[in-house]
Parts: structure tokens; C-alpha cells; sequence
């Protein structure tokens, strides 16, 4: 209890009076109402790049969730196919998960060098020329997608439980009946892993909105270089630019006013998945 | 409910720890330590360099020094959280920029008159402290780009912006593998290099006085076609590869005297020099560096003024500079031991007395970041003109400082 009032609770109220305040860590907070609010929404002159934030932040969301979820439930199913071997491949697959982000970064920024990059050498076999993935704007979502998948080891543990949970008996039952592998998938499986997809869905869709270590360590490159969210502010997610207005230009009060409508928009968009996903399993 | 019995007294029981924490300890041992707050060392002789420094310091004064060594990433973040929460160092280093923004809110403290004597300093260091032509702090250390060559291609380095553009486009046409130079991006890193390429061509960016933005005359619309100019013979798929210009794919790049060491440690093979950095109208840079101030709500003024004396005296300044990566801020430090840097840091002193000091507005890293880094990028990214993507940041940054001119 005095865990949650010390830690938890007291930082979110603070938080929330802050965003009502102009206050930049220094000086006494000033009170301004709702104007830091109204300020973000409508005024491109102080926040020229809100708008943009909140783009990049709902397309890294489009693309990273489902990529991550399908490489998470692909990955589970091979992994579950396995007799032998299956600890190593679980191990392999988990290890990108407790490797350290500025590690991550380092490691994606060489994969994805236009010159040396792996990425590109693979490409390179199918005749589809190199491309220069973190610096052309219209890549870098998809590259930081797909590096989010990558690292989809938690979301395939869970899976892997969630098929280990389905009786062998349904799947015995629908071999006898004559289904096909794939009329196995999608009519038994994956209806019986439906819970684990919604609850997949929901923590996914919530961590995707507040991505970023990785997008700043992969923009700052570890050179002590400022970052500003990468070529044309394509890589500025939400949380980056929230980190870049409390931090690099004092504006805490509206940092803490950014933190406000992220937490507000998140619970709307969980709310509507309880409302509209189904999460039962069938 | 036991549990939640203990729960209560376990938090009441760190209620009052932590209240103990902040509470004063001995007042006595207080008036004679100072806490100090610096970035990481760069190598552990740096390290050596500082602690020999402290300890001697101490002995002289008969008090303590205790520094506190934060990565250079980190530091704003801490020291933003330590000023938040009323436990700020009494004397620490901040970056230029951030100088003015803190004079003018009364964090830190105005340098008393007679702290030192600011002949004694080079004058764009020195005014990278100077908010409303008050002092208020002083430069531990200064440093400014340079233009780094690879020999291979480069058999003389340029020294105007026409003689740049015919050698890049030369390295690139003798070999369509290799790029001319490494041009700066729109980012915030870019942002920070431009002005000493508008200064080149004889122009600065705002004037504080008259509240006029100037970046977007002439000479900002010329040094950012500069860099619009030598894209073609510079492909971005070429200089985005890490270390383009350390692997040879590069014939020329602009940094700072911190690559000269990182080259000559991880490239013993490239065969590089430095140049001052090619102008238009006369030889201009920019300065970068660390300064030092005291802090309003620190103990002992007196003491950390004695002590920023001290780091910037002309017995320590060389030692202490070199050991964080840049030039003396000292006149007679730098002429004196002006023979230690060695050929390849020669350059980035020819810079230094060129070099000027970023505008001294509580806003700049915001405007530097949101609004010039973005309008260098649209420009080089061919979406719009220089002129165009100038004359834009420029009403931009008219509109958020509420300048007219």
C-alpha cells in the first residue's frame, strides 16, 4: 500500500498537476490551466513536430504490432513442432529479448549500414538493391518494426504456453475428422489461442505506443550526438519527443501534459479492443 | 490485515529514511566540501589528470572535493531531476548553451568581479558565459571542428568553398565508389556545425540586440547551398556507412579534435590530416566545449569560484583541457604548451581564434533542433530551395522568440 502511494500513485498526481503548470525543473511552477494542452494540439509554432510524433507513433504501432505478434506465434509453432533441441532454439530465440538496448542499437545500425550491412548483403542475393534503411524517411518505421519483431521472444514464450495448453485430444479429434494441417491452424489452434492473442494484443499496442530506447539508441548511434528523431523527424515517436521536451528544452509542464493524453489515448484504445476483439476462446 | 499493518510502517519507516537523507548532516565538515559534477572520463588518464588536480587542490585548501562523474548522455537528464528536487551540486559543468537559460531564471550565480581575469581567457569562450554582458561561469575547456582529409585523395587540403566543390566532385568522378566529403545532416548535430560555415561567408545567425534573425540573408542561404551543392559528388548511400570517412570511402569530413585520437587509435593505417575549414569570405568556425558555473542554491560560492579558478588557471588549464578532449581556454596555458598538441590538432587552434560563440538565447538548442536541423534537411533533401527553407525557419523562429525583425 505505501509502496503504491509512495511510487506509484504520488509521481502520477504530481505528473498530472505539472501539465498543468509551466515548469521547466528550475524555477517555481507556474499555473496555466489547460493552455499546455491546447498549446500542443493547436500551436505548430511551439510544437512544430506533435503532430508528426503522434503519425510516427500510430504507423510504428500498425507495423510492429501485428509483425511482432505473427513472428511471436510463427516462432512458438515451430518451436512447439520440436522434439529434440527445442531448449537451444528457445534459448536463441529468447536472447534478444535480455540483450541490452544500446547492444540492440549498435548491433541494428551495422546490420542495416548501406555499405557493409547484412540486410542489404541478403537482399542482395534476390537482386533487390540496397536500400539506406535508417536514413531514407519513408524506411525507418518499417526498419525499427521489424527490429521490434526481432525481439518478440516474450510474446513467443506466451504463445508457446498458450499451445501447450490446447488438449492433444481437439487436436486429435480434428486429425480423425479429416482436417488439413491448415484447416487445423486456423479452425483449432488459433480460435483456442485467442485469449493469448487479445491479451498479446493489448500489452503490444500499449508498449508500441511508448516506444523508446530503441529509437534512441538508434538514432543517437552512441556518438554523444544530439538526437532529433532521425532524417525529417521520421523516427520521432511520441515518448521521444515527451523525453526531448521534458529534458533537452525544459519544457517539463508540457512533457507531463504530453504523458496525460498518451495515458488518456491508451486507455481509450484498450478500452475498444475489450470492446471489439474477441477474446474468448471458441 | 497484519500485512497490511507492516506495509504501513514499512512505508512510514521510509518515509523518515528518506526525509533523513535530505535532512543536513554535519555543518562543520559542510563548509569545507565542495561537490563537483563533470562528465564521464573520456580514458582513464583523463581520470588520473582529474583526481591529481583535486587531490592537490584539497592539500592546498585544507577541504574536501568530491566529484561526481556522469555520462556526458545523461548529465542534463541528472542534473535536471537533482535541480527539481533541491539537491544540486555546488559548482558543475553545463553545457554552453544552457548557460543563458540558466543565468537568466537565477540558477546559477553571477562570477563575482575579481574572480579572475578575463584577459586571461579567449574572448568566444569567455562569451559563451556572458548572458546580458554578465559573467556566469567560465570555460573549463573549448574546442571547434576542422575539416579531416584522407591524403589519399586529397593532396592539399582546400581553403575556399569553390576549391571544395572542385575536389569533391573530382574524387567522386575519378572514383564513383568513393564519396567527395561527408556533408552534414539536418540534424541536431548538423544544426550545430552550420553556423560556423554562414560564418565563413561573413554572416551570424540572430542578432540578440536588435531581436533580428539573420540566417536566413545571404550568407546562411550561401552555406547552406554550400552543402546542397556538394551532395551530388557526396551520395548519402556512401556517407550514411558507419565510419564512411575512417573506412576510406570518404575524402573529407568536418569534426572535431576528438576524432583525431578515435582515428589514430582504431584507423593506424588511414592516412589523414586537418585543415582549418574552407570560407568564402574570410576563415570562420564555431566553438563547442565545456563550461563551468556555480550554482544559486550550492554551499560555499566562495570556494567553487576558487575552484573554477583553479581548473582554468594557466598552471592546469593544458592538463585538464587535453584530458576532456579539447584546447585550453587559458591565453597563456594554450601559448605556452601550444607546442604539446602535436601537427594534426594545429587546425583546431587556427579555428578557436575565429571561433564564435552560439547566440546566447534561452531557446537556441530548441530552435537549433525543431527548426533550423529540419529546414537544413528539407534543403538537402531537395524539397525545397535554400532560400526557401531558410526564409521559413527563419518566421518559425520569429514566431516562438515573438521577434519582429
Amino acid at each position: 500500500m505505501a509502496y503504491f502511494i509512495i511510487f506509484l500513485l504520488y509521481p502520477a498526481l504530481s505528473a498530472l498537476y505539472y501539465s498543468f503548470t509551466d515548469w521547466d525543473l528550475r524555477t517555481d511552477a507556474a499555473w496555466v490551466g489547460l493552455a499546455n494542452y491546447a498549446d500542443l494540439i493547436f500551436d505548430d509554432v511551439k510544437y512544430p513536430h506533435f503532430w508528426k510524433s503522434v503519425q510516427v507513433t500510430l504507423q510504428y504501432t500498425l507495423i510492429a504490432v501485428p509483425l511482432t505478434l505473427g513472428t511471436a506465434l510463427a516462432q512458438a509453432l515451430l518451436l512447439n513442432a520440436i522434439r529434440r533441441g527445442s531448449n537451444v532454439f528457445r534459448l536463441l530465440l529468447f536472447l534478444p529479448v535480455v540483450t541490452a538496448e544500446a547492444a540492440v542499437g549498435a548491433i541494428w545500425r551495422w546490420l542495416y549500414d548501406p555499405q557493409y550491412g547484412l540486410v542489404n548483403s541478403f537482399l542482395g542475393l534476390f537482386g533487390i538493391p540496397g536500400q539506406n534503411w535508417l536514413n531514407t524517411p519513408e524506411l525507418v518505421i518499417p526498419a525499427l518494426a521489424f527490429i521490434a519483431a526481432w525481439q518478440c521472444g516474450i510474446s513467443m514464450i506466451i504463445y508457446l504456453a498458450g499451445l501447450k495448453g490446447i488438449p492433444d485430444s481437439i487436436r486429435e479429434a480434428a486429425i480423425i475428422d479429416g482436417a488439413t494441417p491448415v484447416q487445423r491452424f486456423w479452425r483449432v489452434v488459433f480460435p483456442m489461442l485467442r485469449p493469448t492473442t487479445f491479451y498479446l494484443l493489448v500489452t503490444g499496442v500499449i508498449a508500441a505506443l511508448q516506444v523508446f530506447g530503441l529509437v534512441y539508441v538508434i538514432f543517437s548511434g552512441g556518438g554523444g550526438k544530439s538526437v532529433t528523431g532521425g532524417p525529417e523527424q521520421s523516427g520521432l515517436t511520441y515518448v521521444l519527443h515527451l523525453y526531448l521536451f521534458a529534458f533537452r528544452y525544459d519544457a517539463m509542464g508540457a512533457a507531463c501534459a504530453m504523458s496525460f493524453i498518451l495515458f488518456v489515448f491508451i486507455m481509450i484504445i484498450t478500452a475498444l479492443q475489450f470492446k471489439f476483439v474477441k477474446q474468448e476462446a471458441s | 490485515m497484519i500485512r497490511r499493518v507492516t506495509g504501513t510502517a514499512a512505508g512510514v519507516a521510509l518515509l523518515i529514511g528518506l526525509a533523513a537523507c535530505g535532512g543536513g548532516s554535519d555543518k562543520a565538515a559542510e563548509a569545507k566540501t565542495l561537490t563537483y559534477w563533470m562528465f564521464q572520463d573520456r580514458t582513464p588518464q583523463a581520470g588520473e589528470v582529474v583526481e591529481k588536480l583535486r587531490t592537490d587542490f584539497e592539500k592546498a585548501n585544507g577541504v574536501t572535493v568530491k566529484i561526481v562523474k556522469i555520462p556526458k548522455d545523461d548529465y542534463n537528464t541528472k542534473l535536471g531531476s537533482a535541480i527539481a528536487s533541491g539537491s544540486v551540486p555546488d559548482v558543475g559543468i553545463l553545457d554552453q548553451p544552457l548557460v543563458s537559460r540558466y543565468a537568466l531564471d537565477g540558477t546559477i550565480k553571477e562570477m563575482p568581479a575579481g574572480t579572475v581575469d578575463e584577459k586571461a581567457y579567449y574572448e568566444g569562450a569567455l562569451n559563451t558565459n556572458r548572458v546580458n554582458d554578465k559573467l556566469y561561469g567560465l570555460p573549463v575547456d573549448h574546442t571547434a571542428v576542422a575539416l579531416f582529409y584522407n591524403k589519399k585523395f586529397v593532396p592539399a587540403p582546400p581553403k575556399t568553398w569553390d576549391e571544395l566543390k572542385q575536389m569533391t566532385a573530382k574524387i567522386h568522378q575519378d572514383d564513383p565508389k568513393t564519396a567527395g566529403m561527408v556533408v552534414p545532416k539536418g540534424d541536431g548535430y548538423g544544426a550545430w556545425m552550420w553556423p560556423g560555415i554562414v560564418a565563413g561567408a561573413g554572416g551570424s545567425l540572430v542578432d540578440e540586440k536588435d531581436k533580428k534573425i539573420l540566417f536566413d540573408q545571404q550568407p546562411g542561404v550561401d552555406a547552406l547551398q554550400l552543402w546542397v551543392d556538394l551532395l551530388p559528388s557526396s551520395p548519402r548511400a556512401i556517407t550514411d556507412s558507419d565510419k564512411a570517412f575512417e573506412n576510406g570511402l570518404a575524402g573529407m569530413m568536418i569534426s572535431g579534435p576528438w576524432d583525431v585520437a578515435n582515428i589514430k587509435d582504431q584507423f593506424p593505417d588511414l592516412q589523414f590530416g586537418t585543415a582549418p575549414l574552407p570560407y568564402k569570405t574570410q576563415p570562420a568556425g564555431n566553438i563547442g566545449g565545456e563550461n563551468a558555473v556555480v550554482f544559486t542554491k550550492g554551499k560555499n560560492a566562495d570556494l567553487a569560484w576558487k575552484w573554477l579558478a583553479y581548473l582554468t588557471n594557466s598552471d592546469n588549464n593544458t592538463k585538464l583541457s587535453q584530458a576532456l578532449g579539447g584546447f585550453p581556454t587559458n591565453i597563456a596555458a594554450a601559448e605556452r604548451d601550444a607546442a604539446t598538441f602535436g601537427p594534426d590538432q594545429a587546425a583546431f587552434l587556427e579555428q578557436l581564434k575565429v571561433a564564435q560563440a552560439r547566440p546566447a538565447l534561452p531557446q537556441w538548442i530548441q530552435i537549433n533542433d525543431e527548426i533550423i536541423a529540419p529546414a537544413i534537411e528539407s534543403a538537402l533533401s531537395g524539397k525545397v530551395t535554400s532560400q526557401q527553407a531558410l526564409s521559413d525557419a527563419a518566421a518559425k523562429t520569429r514566431a516562438l522568440l515573438g521577434w519582429t525583425g
